[in-house]
């Protein structure tokens, strides 16, 4: 049995490597056969050439022998694949035009396609490198009620942390983490750098080790003050201490502390970051029992007042991830009633409903999806559409090629090639166009993905996609599937040839008449670029009234500048008074108008503090309510109007009775009906003294655009946290030019290390525009490719279908048709087809609008102003596109195309 | 050609292509003249598919080709019995055997 399959494979092997020389052989063996018999024949007496005649008569016919030896050697299907592969080569090299327009056209699809993919994988498929086990592992995300309703919330507490891993039983391993940008290095060498912040447990997740000396171990991550030591990322290993072995031992200030490097992580190695990989890693416990900027954090791992890190556990096997999330949300629960006994006041848990998630390891997959990878994700449908709009318009190259074609397939099937045969050298043909561009998408996706990349994940260094075995593997998947699809539509034409009818016509080939399937492709094209330009549409109208949104304070004038203090511990009235002499300073520069002292900054940073309020039960269940506090000037330099009763002064002193202004929405949560100025606020504690109403401001967006319920108030900065405000500027003209010299003038007042950071308020503000202004980008350059391969396809067609009606309309015109009759006729025709796709294309996107719905803002997705302008648009190019071609039929002369017969 | 010649059942042809090697190796002219001799050129045996038959058999590995020199000096493929041909020319000519005298005993009945 196996020496048969051995020689069976030692044969075909031969036969298919050595194909010339077997070849040779045979020759040789029929030719001596035939030699042979001719012989004989000429003994008896013929003439050599009689001899060699007869011989050819008895032997049969010596190409089909041949054939069928070949056959008899196993190899047809390889060989006549080869041979179809010529064959293709050759059709599409004589046809450069035709290869090239569909090459392009199939890779730009499949370019756009890949590109977006290395993005959507990035985001929502790809496993952290070294990861163990992945399906086993989940980032822990927490629940609750509140009277907006479900709450999610991947960032807590340590304490909650420690509480999770005391009181839950299903896991085998668990981990916090948080990656935050630290200045890492010392001096003029300090960069800014985002750092791992990691508890010790976290190496246990990963299959890496240390390239160079150790990862730290549980015994130097312990609260409160873990061991000051680092482990370098393989980046910051190579870049700034240039790999050398001896970087051991060495310390590095990262943050307000000096670490001692302990070790070097391998390359790619990034724990769980979700932006950009960490320069270098250090224990958690480190960080909290170092951190000095904000409140009193010194209880960190007691109690609940700081949100600042994320979660990963590792389930045991067997446990499913059902069991998983039950036995944490049960943690949860004893947790939240420990919270509630140190902080009296917050929602009871029957209310608030306290539950944990065991939920992906991507963050972006989580119950707390980013606006930005839904748009990917919609992008990559556009891209896909897109495609599928390429595909359509190849397909109809493909058909009219083959109309032309019909007479060689039918030549060749009379012939006797088998229809199986012909189908394959038609698919491979097709599949060898989308294999070239398969090669066109993915250089194109190499050089053109990085442009998309920076627009969607701007902190995340871009692989190559030509260096990216699954964005390759992709690409080449798409090509197979294009390649497939294109190829159908003549396959199916092929079925249907008439032998005898399609030999019997002349060159002209029969009547005028396009195919059905020819004019579905083109509906279908002209129906998807509406879908794709009515998105634009909505996401443009929708970044329109994004814009325009009064946030509550002012962007453009506005500078946000923060003293990092480094090397110099002050005490609270020194770092007070440092921030009252950098306002007093700031304020007295040429080109600013006013300068004053903050708490916080928009979606930066948020305060929260328990609220007491008498008459309600739980503040807390009404929503989330931000503090600010500011300095008399504060609501003048920020823009935020004050409606009602008054702002901050000079006299809210620290002694001073505590006043606080609320904003508008607030007033109305907590004393709907009522007059909210004069009332009574109990801030912090329920036994804190009366903080009284005097103010009602504006709401602010400080959280999100668009989901913000303004709930915010303000106290006089001397009344809270003097010591820890920052300084906003407002300046005359654009801020972002005045940022130097601002930074210039007050450089010089930081003690010790410490410097400024000043940052333009647009800055800030613009990151949150960024999924509105890629939403509206994308479908925009998307749905004008698919317009623009729509009007390709609609004037290859109707062109076309001008060559061929070349006899009829020189018919016309010879019996007296005017230029303006032959154009309507040929335009209408063009314009029936568009008004057919528009009209499909509109009903689709009027279906397709709900699910877009949640991505846009303030924006109807049956917008009739946005249909319409997409219908114009649609008429406008296929009048355009199928006037070229009216214009060349005018010129039909009715003598030469009568004669063509 | 001639009536009186038969026609070759659908098969056989690889089973003479053995018989005819099981008494030394031949090239396909050798072949095709011995079959038509010892038929005494009652079959027909349409020399055109004696070489796929034969590439078919050396595929199975039955049969193995060489080249060398022919009686008159010139170069030819000669083919030969491999043991795997040897035991399959053994079971097929049984399997005929069996078949033509169940045939016969058939015909045979009256």
């Amino acid at each position: 049995m196996w020496s048969h399959i051995w020689s069976d494979l030692r044969y075909r092997g031969r036969a298919l490597f050595h194909r010339s020389v077997v070849e040779q052989e045979l020759d040789e063996e029929l030719r001596f056969h035939l030699e042979q018999a001719a012989a004989r024949h000429q003994a008896q007496g013929l003439t050599a050439a009689e001899a060699m005649r007869l011989a050819r008569v008895e032997f049969g016919g010596v190409e089909v022998v041949k054939e069928a030896s070949r056959d008899g050697r196993g190899l047809a299907l390889l060989e006549q694949g080869a041979q179809d592969l010529r064959y293709a080569l050759r059709a599409l090299r004589r046809n450069p035009g035709f290869t090239v327009a569909v090459i392009l056209t199939l890779g730009l699809g499949i370019g756009i396609n890949t590109a977006m993919f290395g993005i959507v994988d990035r985001l929502l498929f790809r496993t952290p490198p070294f990861l163990r086990d992945p399906d086993q592992v989940h980032r822990v995300y927490l629940q609750w009620m509140n009277r907006d309703g479900l709450r999610t919330e991947e960032t807590f507490e340590y304490t909650r942390y420690l509480d999770l891993r005391r009181w839950t039983t299903d896991f085998s391993e668990m981990a916090a983490f948080s990656v935050h940008p630290l200045p890492v290095g010392s001096g003029t060498d300090a960069r800014e750098m985002p750092v791992g912040i990691i508890s010790a447990t976290m190496f246990g997740f990963f299959d890496a080790q240390p390239v160079l000396g150790r990862f730290f171990s549980a015994e130097e991550d312990t609260v409160p003050l873990g061991a000051l030591v680092a482990v370098l990322g393989h980046g910051l290993w190579q870049a700034q201490f240039g790999g050398r072995r001896d970087v051991l031992g060495q310390s590095l200030r990262i943050g307000t502390a000096s670490y001692t490097i302990i070790g070097v992580a391998p390359r790619g190695f990034e724990a769980i970051a979700d932006e950009a990989p960490p320069a270098a890693f250090i224990p958690i416990t480190a960080y909290a029992g170092t951190f000095r900027a904000g409140p009193d954090v010194s209880n960190y791992y007691t109690r609940y007042n700081w949100s600042w890190m994320q979660m990963l556990a590792r389930r045991k096997p067997g446990v499913s991830v059902a069991e998983a999330s039950a036995d944490l949300s049960r943690a949860y629960r004893q947790s939240y009633e420990s919270e509630r006994s140190l902080n009296a006041g917050g929602t009871p848990a029957e209310i608030a409903r306290p539950a944990a998630v065991a939920g992906p390891v991507q963050a972006e997959r989580g119950p707390r999806q980013g606006t930005v990878s839904k748009v990917a994700s919609w992008v990559s449908g556009v891209a896909l559409i897109v495609l599928l709009i390429a595909c359509a318009n190849v397909a109809n190259l493909m058909l009219a090629r083959s109309v032309r074609r019909r007479r060689e397939i039918a030549l060749r099937l009379a012939l006797g090639v088998s229809r199986a045969r012909l189908f394959r050298q038609l698919l491979t043909e097709s599949l060898l166009l989308a294999g070239c561009a398969a090669i066109v998408g993915l250089l194109l996706a190499h050089w053109g993905g990085v442009v998309l990349r920076a627009l969607f994940l701007p902190n995340v260094p871009a692989t190559a996609a030509l260096a990216d075995p699954r964005t390759i593997t992709f690409a080449l998947l798409l090509a197979a599937l294009a390649g497939g699809l294109t190829g159908l539509a003549p396959l199916l034409q092929a079925r249907h040839t008439d032998l005898v009818e399609s030999l019997k016509s002349g060159t002209r080939d029969g009547g005028y008449r396009r195919s059905r399937g020819r004019t579905t492709l083109l509906l279908l094209q002209t129906a998807l670029s509406v879908v794709l330009l009515v998105g634009a549409g909505l996401f443009v109208q929708s970044l329109g009234h994004v814009r325009s949104l009064r946030l509550g304070y002012d962007v453009d004038p506005v500078l946000y500048i923060y003293p990092e203090q480094r090397g110099s511990r002050l005490t609270d009235s020194e770092a007070a008074a440092l921030r009252q002499r950098l306002v007093a300073v700031a304020g007295a520069l040429p080109g600013v108008e006013r300068a004053a002292l903050g708490l916080t900054v928009p979606f930066w940073d948020t305060w929260t503090e328990n609220l007491y309020v008498s008459g309600i039960d739980s503040v807390d269940y009404l929503g989330s309510f931000t503090i600010q506090a500011g300095s008399p000037e504060y609501f003048a330099t920020m823009g935020t109007r004050i409606l009602r009763g008054r702002g901050i002064t000079a006299e809210d002193r620290p002694e001073a009775p505590p006043v606080v202004m609320v904003s508008e929405s607030m007033a109305a949560a907590l004393w709907p009906g009522q007059e909210a100025l004069g009332q009574c606020l109990r801030i912090s504690a329920e036994t804190a003294p009366c903080t009284t109403v005097v103010g009602i401001a504006e709401d602010i967006r400080q959280n999100s655009l668009t989901s913000d319920r303004g709930l915010n108030y303000y106290m006089p900065i001397g009344q809270f946290h003097p010591e820890a405000a920052a300084v906003f500027v407002r300046v005359r003209g654009r801020a972002e030019e005045q940022k130097e010299l601002v930074r210039r003038a007050l450089q010089p007042l930081m003690p010790g290390d410490g410097y400024v950071n000043v940052t333009a308020m647009r800055e800030i503000v613009d990151p949150r525009f960024a999924s509105w202004q890629l939403g509206a980008t994308m479908f925009l350059a998307f749905g004008g490719l698919a317009l623009v391969l729509a009007a390709i396809g609609l004037y290859g067609v109707i062109a076309y279908d001008v060559a061929q009606r070349n006899h009829e309309l020189g018919v016309r015109i010879a019996l007296g048709a005017r230029a303006a009759d032959v154009v309507r006729l040929v335009v209408g025709d063009g314009i029936r087809i568009a008004l057919a796709g528009v009209a499909a294309g509109c009903l689709l996107a009027l279906w397709a609008g709900h699910w877009i719905a949640p991505l846009l803002f303030a924006q109807s997705p049956r917008d009739p102003l946005v249909f319409g302008l997409v219908t114009a648009a649609l008429l406008i190019v296929a009048c355009l596109a199928s006037g070229l071609p009216a214009l060349r039929a005018t010129r039909v002369d009715p003598n030469v195309a009568l004669r063509m017969e | 050609m001639s009536e009186e010649r038969l026609e070759l059942p659908q098969g056989t042809l690889d089973l003479l292509i053995l018989k005819a090697l099981s008494l030394g190796a031949q090239h396909g002219w050798a072949i095709s003249e011995r079959l038509q001799q010892v038929s005494r050129s009652s079959l027909q045996i349409p020399q055109g598919s004696l070489y796929p038959a034969l590439h078919r058999l050396e595929r199975r590995g039955w049969i193995s080709a060489y080249w060398d020199a022919s009686d008159n000096n010139r170069r030819a493929k000669f083919y030969e019995l491999t043991r795997d041909g040897r035991r399959q020319l053994k079971t097929e000519a049984e399997e005929w055997r069996r078949l033509t005298a169940a045939v016969d005993l058939v015909l045979g009945m009256s």
